[in-house]
């Protein structure tokens, strides 16, 4: 061969690597090409989540993970609305039968033979054992690690109702301030030493008796929620973040449908099917929540949810779900719309363009994108920390009055059509549409904007035009949060500009997620704006919220507004443990007034949801409140693929009009130079 | 040699030692203790809570040394972990800083080592072109097109190529990132692109300049009258002579490779040591925040002492005594 050819060889070569480089390179797909034909689910999250500690996770991007890897005693229908419980890992709903004076006693009874997924830390038990059966002992444990006040669950008021709960836990600290040697041993061992909670009670391997005050028929609830999940000891002595282990808030172990596969808090979350799952290892059990739903609510047959290709199969049914991190939401919604996310909200900068008189535009019904949409369970408020000398509880009537005005000049319906898209119904009370006690026709005197009024009451809490008379200044409140994007700030100022309308001046302090709420739970706030959504579809999930005693400064609670009211709280008790009825809508009629009055909240709206799916994501009903029902849901990769290919065909005739302009560009230049040259 | 790199050593030690004490007054002086623990926790937090937060953190002691406190004080403490690169916890999430650099090393490298190879590479022959047309409208056309490149804003290029090579042109993903082998090209892209670009403006002012400016000079003349023809004159003789104001340009980037791309890693949502610094300044984490600019000084310093070391390799004339 001779040199030259050997040159043309290696010129020929160079630019297949090169043309082949490009060829690979160019393509936007941000997935590996093998993973076309998968059943994996594409999702997103902002910011990574605080803790995956079933015991303390409590936020709705905590729950996307922990609601899927964690598996409870109980769970809901998927199909069925109202909603319904059924049994999760226990066999059965539990039962009741009257305990000690006051109390309850719900029985569950464990399915014998389910494991949890195969992870180093159970060789802690038993060298060389990746795994071990799921016991009731395990539901004992994580009860008694949420009334541990070292590992400050955020859930410790409803299961205070747990017979001994409260006093498991402050035995645990007196024990743990006087004696050091049981301070330093393994936690299992002090919850053991202790005796445990005294009314938990696991009977054999698979029975647990759970004593409940009978006024609090809710907590079965919480059995269908991840605070309740079977944690093995294992996982808390092993994963305690000491010499490269991570802390077990990072390292999940499953009892689910999925296990964490990876975990990326900057950039990738990732579950996949567990193996080692009761559903998946038992299939003949056709346990209620191991398969598809074969009844559901009137209309889920006609939109193709009890499909026979699915009803009663077992589940899951998608192999992966993919969480990617996505910041900025324009190019998390592009991606959505070519096809590399399988589910989106609708952003506002976005919805003209996905909206059209409320329903889905020409081009996106085109794409074959289906619309979800519905009031959820939710309220969105500002609140006012009512442990604050100026805006709180020390500042008596005046206070009182200056929240009045101050809930008199934010108009809810301008807010939710400016920053929401009108994607929300104005709220007047706590509770949201659907929820027993929900008065359509009620209308909140302090929610219609009124500026003369509110004005008059600022002359009346003693701040005329805002002034206050101490410094001869305007007021000055801090209203704190977490969204520090420059379109977060817009939000807040326009509360602010409403409030300026008075003359006071708010000064908005914006930090990170998780600083906010450290600043929330150490009580370092004035005014702030929360939502909520609901845990179960109860008025009493609603109505806590402004109960006394999950204050956030008495107890570390979710009643961030830290309102105490003994009136509400009387009525609260008794409403909470009725069935619903007149006497319970009269009840919450009078706490509805007395927030009316007291304003601990400015009630902004209820959020309706418009959700996008794309038109290969299967069995999607929305569930409104923040449960990940990703094992229902299935996808068809194949059209998946066909599609995303069709929607991102790269353009490629820029790059030829560039070339033929920088040769128009460069060879006259050179002809140019040539002929001056000669 | 030896005593060159060794009298430069100790000038690097002092520059490093300033600026760790400027950094503790500006963190601990400045702003202090208590304005970081308030920051973190809320200005309106119990003393006690302050104070637990302060011992956890290891800020609970004296800031400088006194009495009793020689040694055990905040500004010996500062030194010592910074000089041992034990940098502790971050303030806001209490993650290992250390594990965090580490993981966030490989993505920016990934992103910044091609480049910052890539700039070089388009940008010096580009150069080289515009200097060989002097005077010919290529070399205004090139002059005018660096002016304007020069002139936009980077978050302009960001979000303008998002758009249209991302979402209209389908020829990368628009952002993201993964480390798998078999698609980092495709999310590295158009970050590296865009970055080449921003770049490209004010290298191809710089090097045109230090090219034609060699190419005036006698030897040059000299080389041409004797018929040496104008491509060779360029690349033998003029480019070899430009060497020396080019690495200053390039051998003092090459430390700040490690510290990622601010911008681009953060709207790309690259997770490198510069979407962590984005993300420390707007989470207020001070222990972050200090220790990415505490290296940033480091690398700045070891990319002065490369640079006049790279002297002496590229020019004889140049002696390091």
């Amino acid at each position: 061969m001779t040199l030259m050819s050997t040159c043309s060889a290696a010129r020929l070569l160079g630019l297949t690597s090169i043309w082949a480089l490009a060829w690979v390179a160019c393509n936007n797909n941000p997935y590996p090409p093998t993973e076309a034909g998968e059943k994996v689910l594409y999702s997103s999250f902002r910011e990574a989540p605080r803790s995956l500690d079933p015991a303390v996770a409590y936020d709705t991007g905590a729950h996307a993970i922990t609601g899927s890897v964690y598996d409870t005693l109980l769970e809901y229908h998927y199909l069925k609305r109202p909603y319904e419980l059924i049994p999760g890992l226990a066999t059965d709903l539990p039962t009741q039968r009257p305990g000690q004076a006051g109390y309850t006693v719900y029985g569950f009874s464990l399915r014998p033979g389910m494991v949890y997924e195969n992870d180093p830390a159970f060789s802690l038990g038993m060298p060389g054992r990746m795994t071990r059966e799921i016991v009731s002992a395990d539901v004992a444990f994580e009860l008694c690690r949420l009334a541990d006040p070292a590992v400050n669950s955020p859930v410790v008021e409803p299961f205070s109702n747990i017979q001994g709960f409260q006093e498991f836990g402050q035995a645990l600290t007196q024990r743990r301030e006087e004696d050091l040697a049981f301070s330093n041993l393994p936690v299992h061992e002090q919850y053991a030493a202790l005796g445990g909670i005294e009314g938990v009670k696991s009977v054999g391997d698979h029975g647990l008796e759970v004593s409940v005050r009978s006024d609090y028929p809710q907590i079965q609830y919480w059995f269908a929620m991840p605070f309740t999940s079977p944690v093995p000891w294992e996982a808390i002595a092993f994963y305690d973040g000491e010499e490269g282990r991570p802390r077990f808030a990072d390292h999940p172990i499953a009892s689910g449908p999925y296990r964490l596969q990876h975990y990326d808090r900057q950039s990738r979350m990732v579950l996949e099917a567990n193996p080692n799952w009761y559903g998946a290892v038992h299939p003949e059990w056709a346990a209620p929540g191991a398969v598809y739903p074969s009844q559901g609510a009137p209309g889920d047959l006609e939109a193709g949810l009890l499909a026979p290709e699915w009803a009663g199969k077992p589940l899951p049914f998608i192999d992966r779900v993919e969480f990617r991190r996505e910041k900025e939401a324009i190019p998390y919604f592009n991606k959505f719309l070519q096809g590399y996310y399988d589910a989106a909200g609708v952003i506002k900068e976005s919805f003209d363009q996905v909206i059209d008189e409320g329903g889905l535009s020409a081009d996106m019904e085109e794409m074959g994108i289906r619309l979800e949409k519905g009031v959820e369970p939710t309220i969105f408020y500002i609140g006012f920390n009512l442990d604050d000398d100026t805006v709180g509880r020390p500042g008596g009537e005046r206070a009182r009055r200056l929240r009045q005005a101050m809930s008199l000049v934010i108009d809810s319906e301008e807010y939710t059509r400016i920053f929401t898209n009108g994607r929300g119904i104005p709220a007047q009370s706590p509770l949201p549409p659907g929820l027993f006690g929900y008065d359509e026709a009620y209308a909140n005197p302090y929610r219609s904007v009124d500026l003369e009024r509110a004005r008059e009451l600022m002359v009346e809490a003693d701040y005329p035009q805002g002034i206050d008379p101490n410094t001869g200044k305007p007021l000055t409140l801090s209203f704190d949060t977490y969204d520090t994007s420059a379109q977060g700030l817009l939000q807040y100022r326009f509360f602010t500009d409403a409030w300026r309308q008075l003359g006071i001046d708010v000064k908005v302090e914006a930090t990170n997620y998780n600083q906010f709420q450290e600043k929330v739970r150490n009580g370092a706030y004035q005014i702030f704006m929360w939502g909520w959504v609901a845990d179960y579809p109860d008025p009493e999930n609603f109505l806590f919220l402004l109960w006394s005693d999950l204050a956030r400064s008495k107890s570390g609670g979710p009643n961030t507004a830290n309102f105490m009211n003994d009136r509400f709280d009387d009525l609260y008790l008794s409403m909470k443990s009725r069935p619903n009825g007149a006497e319970r809508e009269a009840e919450i009629k009078e706490m509805r007034e007395i927030l009316e009055v007291e304003r601990p909240w400015i009630e902004l709206f209820h959020r309706e949801d418009y959700a996008l799916f794309q038109g290969w994501l299967e069995n999607v009903k929305p569930f409104g409140m923040s449960f990940p029902m990703t094992k229902y849901r299935d996808l068809d990769p194949a059209e998946r693929t066909s599609l995303r290919k069709d929607w991102n065909r790269p353009v490629v005739w820029p790059i030829w009009v560039g070339l033929v302009l920088l040769i128009a560009l460069i060879v006259p230049g050179v002809m140019t130079f040539m002929r001056e040259r000669q | 040699m030896g005593a060159y790199v060794i009298r430069r050593l100790s000038y690097g030690a002092v520059v490093v030692f300033g600026v760790l004490f400027l950094l503790f007054i500006l963190f601990f002086a400045v702003t202090s203790p208590d304005d970081i623990a308030r920051k973190a926790l809320g200005e309106r937090v119990p003393p006690a809570v302050v104070e637990q937060w302060k011992v956890n953190h290891g800020y609970d002691k004296p800031l400088f040394p006194a009495p009793g406190h020689w040694a055990d004080n905040m500004l010996v403490e500062h030194y010592r972990r910074m000089l041992t690169f034990d940098f502790g916890r971050s303030d806001a999430d209490d993650t290992p800083i250390l594990e965090r650099i580490r993981k966030g090393m490989g993505p920016s490298l990934a992103l910044t080592i091609p480049l910052f190879v890539l700039s070089v590479l388009v940008a010096i022959p580009l150069s080289l072109l515009v200097a060989f047309f002097r005077e010919t409208y290529i070399d205004r056309a090139g002059v005018i097109l660096a002016v304007l490149a020069m002139s936009v804003s980077v978050l302009l290029y960001i979000i303008g190529a998002q758009y249209l090579v991302g979402k209209v042109l389908h020829w990368f993903p628009i952002s993201g990132f993964d480390s798998d082998p078999r698609v980092i090209v495709r999310f590295l892209a158009l970050p590296i692109m865009i970055g080449v670009a921003n770049g490209l403006g004010g290298d191809i002012r710089f090097y045109r300049t230090v090219f034609l400016e060699e190419s005036n000079t006698d030897y040059v003349r000299t080389a041409r009258a004797k018929g040496c023809g104008e491509i060779r004159i360029m690349s033998r003789h003029v480019f070899r002579n430009s060497l020396i104001p080019l690495l200053t340009r390039i051998v003092v980037a090459i430390p700040f490779l490690f510290t990622g791309s601010l911008l681009l890693e953060s709207f790309f949502g690259i997770p490198g040591l510069g979407a962590i610094t984005v993300d420390a300044i707007q989470g207020n984490d001070f222990s972050v925040l200090r220790t990415m600019v505490y290296i940033g000084s480091l690398l700045f310093v070891v990319g002065q002492i490369l640079t006049d070391l790279s002297y002496a390799l590229v020019d004889p004339r140049v002696r390091l005594e």
